[in-house]
């Protein structure tokens, strides 16, 4: 009996005890969850679109990529504000070395996406500036110097176009090709015109 | 799933886009196997400096698309306001509702699902007669447009006859 009524109290201590241990179990990732709008706020970072990033990097190439990314994740992703910021010769902010674990994070396969991205863009300009025209590139020129050959049949083509809707295939090779026809009728035809065009100007004695 | 949803939709969109395209559009995936990657061929706007040239871009959708707009590239050289010299397009029905906190964009100007590929392409041709000011992606073309407007309809029209091989 006696054991019995000192087990009762017995039990309600361990069971404040146990509820204390779990709320300190429960508090300590709570506390830790309540860090973890920082890293939310740092999720504001992570809504910074890459896009931007990139856009401001190619605008601004002199800027730090990390100096961009904490203007914007600062500014709430506002590209237009980091440019103005720029631009008015404040400068942006060296980002605190504490930036540095979400940055790392996002940061390391975006300077390597962007580095790469950078990399891609100068080729491409470098393709761009020798980038060759619509003819060479979907390799018209056969096709070109066809249709110039037969300028009735060429004219028939174009009439064509214009009423150029399509059907749609059920076959997807066959969907490929009719895409691809549509888009090379639609260089040829624009050389075509501008061809015209050049010809008209000449025999009226203007030049271009 | 979002992916799966994403393709059904591109997939419907290059259907309507096959059987019915505006005036001086094509587009499509650059190859059926991956719909996310897609190629347009847009018209120059006939009365601009653009007119009688063809423009290659590739869009890029997202794997949530509709949820989020794709991106678009010119593939050619294009000296427009609003045109990143890395071809890059800058206008508001590419940026997501929400993006621009200093409300220069309506909202109904940005991107939602109900928007489409069509729509974006005609309004980038609209971009292409008139370019928007505001915020220029290209200063130096935003610069030149604003304050010698023959001397860049002249680049722009010696651009366009170089793109077509002449």
């Amino acid at each position: 009996m006696a054991e019995q009524t000192l087990n009762i109290p017995q039990l309600i201590v361990v069971a404040i005890v146990g509820f204390v241990v779990l709320r300190w179990f429960f508090s300590s990732p709570s506390s830790s969850s309540s860090n973890a709008p920082r890293p939310s706020a740092a999720n504001s970072g992570r809504r910074i679109d890459p896009v931007q990033v990139e856009m401001l990097l190619q605008m601004f190439p002199q800027v730090g990529i990390r100096e961009i990314m904490w203007d914007l994740q600062r500014n709430g992703g506002n590209p237009n504000a980091t440019t103005e910021r720029i631009l008015s010769g404040r400068g942006l902010e060296t980002p605190p070395i504490s930036f540095q674990p979400h940055a790392t994070e996002t940061s390391a396969n975006r300077q390597s996406t962007s580095s790469s991205n950078s990399a891609s863009t100068i080729a491409a300009a470098n393709a761009k500036s020798s980038q060759p025209d619509l003819i060479t590139r979907y390799n018209l020129s056969s096709k070109l110097s066809a249709a110039s050959q037969g300028d009735q049949s060429s004219t028939k083509n174009t009439s064509q176009t214009p009423s150029g809707k399509q059907a749609w295939s059920q076959n997807k090779a066959e969907r490929a090709q009719l895409l691809q026809r549509r888009r090379e009728e639609m260089i040829l035809a624009a050389r075509r015109k501008m061809e015209e065009k050049d010809r008209l100007a000449a025999r009226n004695g203007i030049s271009l | 799933m979002a992916s799966a949803t994403a393709s059904r939709r591109l997939m419907h969109e290059y259907r309507a886009l096959t059987i019915d395209s505006p005036e001086g559009i094509t587009a499509g995936p650059i190859d059926e196997d991956n719909v996310f990657e897609w190629e347009a061929m847009i018209q120059g706007p006939e009365e601009t400096p653009f007119e009688g040239g063809i423009f290659p871009a590739t869009l890029s959708f997202p794997k949530d698309y509709p949820l989020s707009p794709p991106s678009m590239k010119f593939t050619c050289e294009m000296f427009h306001p609003n045109v990143y010299p890395s071809g890059l397009v800058c206008i508001s029905i590419l940026h997501p509702p929400g993006d621009d906190p200093n409300h220069y964009e309506q909202a109904s100007e940005r991107w939602s699902p109900i928007q489409s590929v069509e729509k974006i392409l005609i309004s980038v041709m609209s971009m292409l007669a008139e370019p928007n000011d505001e915020s220029p992606a290209n200063v130096e073309a935003a610069k030149m447009w604003r304050e010698r407007r023959g001397e860049y309809e002249n680049l722009v029209r010696e651009k366009v006859r170089k793109l077509l091989g002449l």
